[in-house]
């Protein structure tokens, strides 16, 4: 209701602007353009429904939000490479199909994706707060006849903020432009109504000190220790396992223990016979010198070995034996201070070994080297030690063993 | 809000269509009789110019079976705003007749086995050769011909069935023919889709007997519609600068149409990409060499002009709704992928005739003059005498109507 002006206790009121009313689009259309033309920039027309035109006939000029998407859509596209470029190829570097560190072709997913993210969700948001919403109240609001805004009227609003706006000379020009109706709209401009409701302020005060509620308890429970079982959110979860763990009671038993002993004639891992010479590397307690019978020496054999070296041996103590395998390098490059290099098999000891003692290493493992005999069968493993016996020669060889026409090449 | 009256505005041209006849009759010959001249007698055997030949009557091919997907897509949907563009599509089916004619060489070839195109012909290859021998229940001189015969069926008869209705609308504007067209609409898209697909197999695919792509045909179909979209913008144009049609197709129309090349500019990208990234990723040699050879040599080149040219320019260029309704930069987009279209036919076909350099040649521009004079007095043959406008479409008026925002 637009509110007369009173002399007395009625709350302080300014004027918001003029309301004009129309009755069919093409008055509405022709006194936009009139409006237009006077040169008014702060005002704006209110219709049921969008009429096609109404943009032109106003005035309006194409909107920025185009260009702010673009530049969002550019913000996701290198965020996304910027995103893939960290955690892929260069924070943790990730070895995925053999596939480059940093592989343009399978980052494309990912980029396109926040690419169009980002700019629809500029393109929502944007077009919310270039329009200025959520707008929680309007001064036209007060207005009675502007309800019909949502039904089968349309109307023009002037505010007075304009620079051209006179209450006279703005409603007479409406009033002359076949409008069915003008008034002028009052808002509340007393410092009561602008200020935000106290349940309002308090309300929100107490939900903001409740939120920080729950950050308390996870800041509490990360410093404090406690000796009671640990809260199960999720019931049945894996915590509680209904199994028997070893050296536990467990009366159906008759001896009362959970775990079983061996039977009968069982043999550990570690009490096995120690085998035959093909199976250890050793005769009595001597490493072989030579291979033993069961392994015949040829090309085949080494082609084996080098091949098996490869698979096995090389990640350590790498391609050619100096102990400089990727996972050697790796490991030098974390600088964790728990890892021991792999030896390199060049090294005067290592030559200096029996071929049966390098099958033994091999087999059984020797200081932080771990035993490969469960993983190679022994044929292999003679393989492999004749194999890395050839790579020490080849590091070592004396000058006759090189063929006639490799010696000028060398010196 | 301002309908504009039908009569107005020029809804035909007289001249138009003869000096298109004339003019594409001579380029067809000219060209088409260059090319035969230089490529036949050259030491390949004639290769070059059959691959050529294949590649510039592929091009023309697309864009009129654009036009088909047009049109019938604007039936499925009911839609309105291109009721003052669609002769203009229909009139392109109505050169698919022409294309039919020209794709008869080709077919003879592989009638009599020659193997100048396509390997698989070959006997010895399809008994020793284990991809092409298990494939050779499909890929045969006869099953083949019949597919494609069975192929330029359906598209003539498509395009028949939907220009002859059309312009018979024109003089009683009896609602019964947009009934029948949209009723008809379902099955002949699904028509369409699956000869369409199965040609880009067949004519394109095979050329490579021991490579697949199941994306193949999607591939095919996105350059088809965004050649459709270029060719008809320009045709646009041009019949406007000669007077017709100039009130009824406005600049919401070209709007519409350049929303659409920008769409598909980015659909063929995105088509385009995945086949590559899934070969790419899964690393398997029977796939990956087709992209290898694509990849590397002289075609290295060929492959960054597609990425940047048939994608990231024009998607740059396309993006802005102001070059969209500016008719000379949405004009020289349109062009500029036309030949993007050709170069990407180029990139597909010709690695088959040569995986190490690309073997650009007088045959190859000669091959392209020839078809495109070829695709134009189709267009001509087609639209002499009748209106470039559905006069009596029902749409009409929505069409006349149409704003954009």
């Amino acid at each position: 209701m637009a509110h007369k002006h009173s002399n007395e206790s009625t709350p302080r009121q300014k004027t918001y602007g003029v309301l004009a009313e129309f009755d069919n689009v093409s008055s509405l259309m022709a006194a936009a353009k009139v409006v237009r033309d006077a040169g008014y920039t702060k005002w704006d027309a209110h219709t049921p429904f969008p009429v096609h035109g109404l943009d032109d006939a106003m005035g309006v000029k194409p909107t920025k939000l185009p260009w702010v998407i673009f530049g969002a859509g550019l913000t996701g596209l290198s965020f996304a490479l910027g995103l893939q470029w960290w955690t892929n190829a260069h924070d943790y570097q990730f070895l995925i199909s053999g596939k480059p560190m940093f592989s343009l072709p399978a980052n494309v997913p990912v980029i396109f994706e926040l690419t169009v993210l980002f700019s629809a969700f500029t393109a929502f948001f944007g077009c919310l707060a270039f329009n200025k919403l959520p707008e929680l109240f309007h001064p036209l609001f007060g207005s009675a006849r502007f309800r019909k805004a949502t039904d089968d009227r349309f109307f023009i609003s002037v505010e007075a903020a304009d620079p051209q706006f006179d209450v006279v000379k703005t409603s007479g020009m409406l009033k002359s432009l076949h409008s069915t109706n003008v008034e002028t709209v009052m808002v509340d401009d007393s410092p009561e109504a602008a200020r935000i409701p106290k349940g309002i302020v308090l309300g929100t005060a107490v939900l903001a000190s409740l939120t920080l509620i729950p950050l308390a308890l996870i800041a509490r429970a990360r410093e404090v220790t406690t000796t009671k079982p640990r809260v199960h959110i999720i019931p049945d979860d894996m915590d509680q396992q209904y199994k028997f763990k070893a050296q536990t009671a467990y009366s159906f038993f008759a001896d009362g223990r959970a775990s079983r002993v061996p039977p009968e004639g069982t043999v550990a891992v570690e009490d096995l016979e120690p085998g035959t010479p093909f199976q250890t590397g050793k005769q009595g307690e001597t490493f072989l010198a030579q291979l033993p019978p069961e392994v015949v020496m040829s090309d085949a054999l080494m082609a084996r070995g080098q091949e098996r070296y490869d698979v096995y041996c090389a990640p350590c103590h790498g391609l050619s034996g100096y102990g400089d395998g990727l996972v050697a390098k790796r490991a030098d490059r974390l600088r964790e201070g728990t890892w021991v290099p792999p030896s390199s098999l060049h090294s005067d000891n290592v030559r200096a070994q029996a071929i049966g003692q390098l099958f033994n290493s091999i087999s059984f493992g020797v200081r932080n080297m771990p035993a490969y005999g469960p993983l190679i069968p022994e044929q292999d493993r003679w393989a492999i030690v004749t194999y890395v016996k050839a790579l020490q020669l080849s590091q070592y060889a004396p000058k006759d063993a090189v063929p006639a026409e490799d010696l000028p090449a060398l010196q | 809000m301002h309908a504009i009256h039908k009569t107005e505005d020029r809804t035909s041209v007289e001249t138009l269509a003869p000096s298109l006849i004339k003019v594409g009759a001579i380029l067809a010959v000219l060209g088409l009789g260059a090319a035969a001249f230089v490529g036949l007698r050259g030491e390949d055997g004639g290769k070059h110019f059959w691959f050529s030949y294949l590649h510039n009557l592929t091009f023309v091919l697309t864009i009129s079976l654009g036009a088909l997907f047009f049109v019938i897509l604007q039936h499925l949907t009911r839609a309105g705003w291109s009721a003052a563009l669609r002769r203009i599509a229909e009139f392109m089916t109505g050169n698919l007749w022409i294309l039919a004619i020209a794709f008869l060489p080709i077919l003879l070839q592989v009638l009599s086995h020659k193997t100048t195109i396509y390997i698989w012909l070959d006997e010895e290859l399809a008994q020793n050769d284990h991809l092409i021998h298990a494939k050779h229940g499909y890929l045969n001189a006869s099953f083949f011909a019949a597919r494609c015969v069975f192929y330029f069926v359906v598209w003539t008869g498509l395009a028949r069935f939907y220009g002859k209705r059309s312009l018979a609308q024109d003089h009683n504007g009896d609602l019964k023919h947009t009934v029948t067209m949209q009723k008809f609409s379902p099955i002949s898209m699904l028509l369409f889709a699956s000869t369409l697909t199965f040609a880009a197999f067949d004519i394109l695919m095979s050329l490579d007997p021991h490579w697949y792509s199941t994306m193949f045909g999607v591939y095919i179909f996105a350059g088809t519609v965004l050649s459709f979209l270029a060719a008809c913008i320009l045709m646009t144009r041009y019949v406007q600068s000669h007077g017709a049609l100039t009130k009824t197709v406005t600049v919401e129309h070209y709007h519409d149409l350049g929303k659409l090349q920008f769409g598909f500019v980015f659909f063929w990208s995105y088509i385009a990409f995945s086949q590559f990234m899934l070969y790419w990723y899964a690393n398997i040699p029977e796939e990956t060499i087709w992209y290898k050879h694509r990849m590397e040599g002289g075609w290295t080149n060929w492959s960054w002009a597609l990425l940047f040219g048939h994608f990231a320019i024009p998607f740059i260029g396309l993006i802005s709704r102001h070059a969209k309704r500016r008719l000379p930069i949405l004009s020289f987009w349109a062009a500029y992928l036309l030949v993007m279209h050709w170069v990407d036919l180029y990139w597909l076909i010709m690695p088959n005739l040569d995986p190490h350099h690309a073997p650009f040649g007088l045959v190859d521009v000669a091959c392209c003059v020839g078809m495109v004079g070829l695709w134009l007095a189709g267009f001509g043959v087609a639209s002499k005498g009748k209106n470039l406008l559905a006069v009596r479409d029902p749409r009409l008026n929505e069409s006349l109507a149409f704003q954009n925002f």
